[in-house]
């Protein structure tokens, strides 16, 4: 049997898309959405349609910004790209991330040692 | 800074909506088309792969609502839509709205109209700093309503006291001043200490305060002006301070102008304030001039007034010392807030005003709440429609309080516009003495209200409607039979009846006691008699010998006058108690042991003409009137009202002939007549004793002011012009007063009148309100059982047992009301008490009119669409939607 694909996270979103633009420079919503499913493989379930206000949600933010331009195969689409704003939010939220991890892990070893 | 960026954005969205929704569509297309080309690619077929499309991207409509509550403010969009709805809704059937708003109009505006009066007299506080630390203090005594203090036990206590931050007093009485310059002008002066405007928190608007210097005895005189006299005399001159006007003749420095806001704490209209000039003298003896004073004081922080009248109580034992022994008993020591010194007896009156409006409110939201009940049942099936393509209950609420919220916002506005046509009303039939009635407005504070009792309102009537439960199994086709009686709306309406009965019987209770004073016999004929009160100008008449001449003479001109039946002069006028007294302890007669071990309270006495009872048509009971020869120095005849006549000779003894004397006069004097009693204290109260003599025997009298009584058949203008003229020709600056003696009386009813008047108006506007409900809820009754009673008819039921059926309903719920609201009516009636003349708070007679009245207009409402039932055409009423 698969593993059971893994809902995203609230609030994990963001730094998923983050870390995406940051690791791909400029991308458009079905790029992000591709880029994400190739890196998850099927194990995270995300829905497509989810991704836009969460876009929204950064570019109000100020940590993305958005363009106008042509895709590959010339057809017209909406560019998103870190801001500086972004990039500073990205490195807090992934370090907060780690801090959190580790600490999970460590509970959680610790909880199987005893 | 962050949430005020996103709010930025999010605001910007509001306006940006149309343009940022084609962004998303162009994205979404764009992501969809290469999402399709992809999955082609993979080598799905184009159908295949428009399907997988959709799985993979989800709901492509939820994404755009998703996106949208993101990049708009969503409260307020969802607001702004409902707002949109609810007026489409209101558009689509106006009679609806227009009689909801008028109904919340009439409601509001009442409720706000009566708020901005009693506001000022119930709640704002009084325009001092921290006014609630001011009180006044001092000696409670049977023959005064206010309480005062002796000079010199206020020169002990301002020493010794405790509890108070500051102590300060006035004068009272404050004395007629004449501002003397050219075109000189009557002013109100009033005596007040240094300490005055220091203890009530206020300061000069400009110049200074006076010093305690400056407020010794035989110190130079000087003065502060009151803002108004500021502007309207000395046109607002900002140099005036340090100037020297002449008041009372004599040359006075205005140290100061007091600011606009200043307020007399006896609500006074004073011009100026001068030095009181207190000579602290503790003087007791037999022979002092004791000053009486009015004493206010500023607590401590932290003090209450119970415990500042606790600190006091022992100083008070100890002046009691100073007090004939057989007074002591009558005095007690009272400390009251400032606010309840104002107002006196204007609380009970302000509250039954402001619970009858609240009552009328409540009246108004129960029929608005019915008529958006009965809206709600013709919209079952749209609210169905709504359940079942997914709106949440909490969604469907907000719309039902959006709608009320907006109804109410409607009404409030309305309101406030007819708040303030009903304070112009209020004003213009307001009697004398309402305090700070003048000051009423609708201002920021009113219109704060206006809004709570529209917000308020608006959620309690809506929430009845907003809390049904929708049913969307009325979508099933099948008829919608179970309709709901309507169990809510019936309990509605029979709040409504309870409230307007309460309203309607204590206007009933009102208006009788009125109808009582102004029938109530004043012991004196007022028809055709015309008075005029003349005040002499100290300057000019300095000694009682002048005064004397001045009526002497206009008293020789009038009698020439012809058409004239009886002409008066006297010092106090009636229904007016006498203005000089004397205690009924400190009056003699030869053979009778004191009348009184306490003061025996106050009998007042009036110097009258011997045309006096003639003229106003006091009857002599018994002996004679006064002759004219008796106005002569040597002849010392007194007469005596019944009242004091039966007081003084209570074992039935002939008091004609008997000598009499009182208080510090030497003199005896002989009682010839006893005239009839005449009201003296108000309308509502029996006559107080009180006795005459003939006027101008005394020497010793003061007689500064006086009044003209003139009966004649002539048209009462013409008279009143003509005393004008005889006055001028003898001192053209000596003014008057003229009116006749039944507007005079009138005047005392009007207190009662204004409350009854308002009390009627709410009590019918419930009444009409409780009548329109009533007629809505039984039409609407009608309507749902239109088919039900064309069957009846069509299986033989005749229109008797058709009516029957539809009052037997509305007989119920109104049986209920009526029995609430006697019960209410019976218990609130006490309130009124205290408001009553003659007539008992529970006067079955009344009560039942108030319940005849509300039943009549009951039925009538009920008969109306009663009617229409038993009209209904089987036929008609079968093929019935």
């Amino acid at each position: 049997m698969a593993p059971p694909r893994a809902e995203v996270l609230q609030g994990t979103l963001d730094l998923i898309v983050l870390q995406t633009l940051h690791a791909m420079g400029p991308l458009h919503g079905y790029g992000i959405a591709q880029r994400v499913q190739q890196v998850s493989g099927d194990l995270l379930k995300l829905n497509q349609g989810t991704l836009y206000p969460a876009l929204l949600r950064l570019e109000q933010r100020g940590w993305i910004s958005s363009k106008w331009g042509a895709s590959e195969n010339n057809r017209k689409a909406k560019y998103y790209s870190l801001t500086r704003a972004g990039r500073k939010q990205l490195l807090a939220e992934t370090e907060s991330w780690e801090r959190m991890t580790a600490l999970m892990s460590r509970l959680l070893g610790g909880t199987e040692g005893a | 800074m962050e949430w005020l960026r996103i709010f930025g954005a999010r605001f910007g969205g509001l306006f940006r909506k149309r343009h940022l929704d084609g962004d998303l569509d162009a994205e979404l297309r764009a992501h969809l088309e290469m999402l399709t080309e992809e999955n082609i690619l993979r080598g799905m077929s184009p159908a295949e792969a428009r399907y997988a499309t959709r799985r993979e991207f989800g709901g492509v409509e939820q994404a755009k609502q998703l996106y949208r509550e993101q990049h708009s403010i969503q409260l307020f969009d969802v607001l702004l839509e409902d707002v949109r709805f609810a007026l489409r809704g209101f558009g689509k059937r106006p009679g609806f709205a227009v009689v909801a708003i008028l109904t919340l109009a009439l409601g509001i505006g009442s409720t706000t109209a009566v708020f901005s009066v009693v506001d000022r007299i119930l709640f704002r506080s009084l325009p001092y700093p921290q006014d609630d630390r001011l009180v006044s203090f001092g000696d409670k005594a049977p023959f005064e309503a206010n309480e005062f203090v002796l000079g010199p036990d206020y020169v002990d206590w301002r020493k010794a006291q405790t509890p108070f931050e500051s102590v300060t007093s006035f004068v009272p009485g404050g004395a007629d001043c004449d501002l003397t310059e050219h075109n000189p002008v009557r002013l109100k002066c009033a005596l007040v200490e240094s300490t005055f405007l220091p203890t009530f928190g206020m300061q000069p608007f400009l110049g200074r305060n006076f010093t305690s210097d400056e407020d010794r005895p035989n110190a130079a005189r000087v003065a502060l002006i009151s803002y108004g006299l500021w502007r309207s005399r000395f046109a607002s001159d900002r140099n005036l301070p340090g100037r020297a006007i002449s008041l009372d003749g004599r040359p006075t420095v205005v140290v100061g102008v007091l600011p606009a806001e200043f307020e007399m704490p006896n609500l006074g209209h004073d011009d100026v304030l001068v030095p009181a000039a207190l000579d602290g003298s503790t003087d007791r003896g037999p022979h002092a001039r004791q000053v009486i004073l009015r004493v206010f004081a500023r607590l401590k922080p932290g003090i209450t007034i119970k415990q500042a009248a606790a600190a006091m109580e022992p100083l008070f034992e100890q002046s009691l010392y100073y007090v004939p022994p057989q007074f002591r008993h009558e005095v007690s020591f009272r400390v009251r807030s400032l606010r309840d010194r104002q107002i006196q007896d204007a609380r009970v009156a302000s509250w039954v005003l402001l619970g009858a409006v609240l009552a009328v409110l409540l009246v108004a939201c129960t029929n608005v709440a019915n008529l958006l009940l009965a809206r709600a049942t013709s919209r079952a099936r749209e609210l169905a429609v709504r359940v079942a393509i997914g709106a949440s209950r909490g969604r469907l609420v907000r719309q039902a309080l959006t709608e009320s919220l907006l109804l109410g916002a409607l009404g409030g506005l309305a309101g406030c516009w007819f708040a303030q046509l009903l304070l112009r009303l209020f004003v213009s039939i307001a009697p004398q003495g309402i305090p700070r009635l003048e000051q009423a407005t609708i201002d920021v504070r009113v219109l704060l209200f206006a809004l709570g009792v529209s917000v308020l309102s608006g959620f309690f009537f809506g929430l009845a409607s907003a809390l049904r439960r929708p049913a969307p199994e009325l979508l099933t086709g099948k008829e919608n039979r179970a309709t709901p009686r309507g169990l809510l709306r019936q309990l509605l309406v029979t709040v409504q009846i309870a409230v307007s009965l309460i309203l309607l019987a204590g206007a009933g209770l009102l208006l009788r006691s009125l109808w009582k004073l102004k029938t109530v016999a004043l012991g004196m004929d007022t028809k055709s008699v015309i008075t005029a009160g003349i005040d002499l100008a100290e300057y000019r008449y300095p000694d009682s010998a002048k005064q004397l001449a001045f009526f002497n003479q206009l008293e020789a001109r009038l009698k020439q006058m012809p058409g004239v039946s009886w002409l008066a002069l006297s010092d106090t006028l009636p229904p007016a108690g006498g203005t000089q007294a004397t205690f009924l302890s400190a009056i003699e007669i030869p053979g009778h042991t004191k009348f009184s071990t306490g003061t025996g309270g106050m009998i007042s006495y009036r110097y009258v003409t011997p045309a006096y009872f003639s003229a106003l048509g006091i009857p002599i009971l018994q002996g004679l009137g006064f002759q004219e020869e008796q106005r002569s120095p040597a002849e010392r005849p007194v007469i005596l009202s019944e009242a004091l006549a039966k007081r003084l000779f209570s074992n039935g003894e002939d008091p004609l002939g008997k000598s009499f004397r009182f208080g510090s006069q030497n003199n005896w004097r002989t009682i010839i007549g006893i005239a009839g009693d005449v009201k003296n204290n108000g309308l509502a109260a029996p006559a107080d004793p009180e006795f005459y003599i003939p006027w101008k025997n005394e020497s010793e009298g003061y007689f500064r002011s006086g009044h003209l009584i003139v009966q004649s058949a002539i048209n009462p203008e013409a008279v009143a012009g003509w005393i004008r003229s005889e006055t001028a020709a003898i001192d053209p600056t000596v003014p008057m007063t003229i009116e006749g003696m039944t507007t005079r009386v009138g005047k005392l009813a009007e207190r009662p009148r204004f409350t009854a008047v308002l009390l009627s108006l709410f009590a019918g506007m419930g009444v009409l309100l409780a009548g329109i409900g009533i007629y809505g809820v039984v039409a609407f009754l009608v309507a749902e059982q239109t088919r039900e009673i064309g069957i009846r008819i069509a299986l033989g039921a005749t229109p008797r047992s058709v009516l029957r059926m539809v009052f037997s309903n509305m007989v119920r719920w109104t049986v209920a009301g009526a029995a609430l609201g006697i019960l209410g009516a019976w218990l609130c009636s006490r309130f009124l008490e205290s408001l009553l003349f003659e007539v008992r708070a529970h006067d079955p007679f009344l009560l039942g009119s108030a319940l005849f009245v509300l039943l009549a207009v009951a039925f009538f409402a009920a008969w109306i669409p009663a009617r229409r039932a038993m009209q209904v055409d089987p036929m008609i009423a079968l093929r019935y939607e």
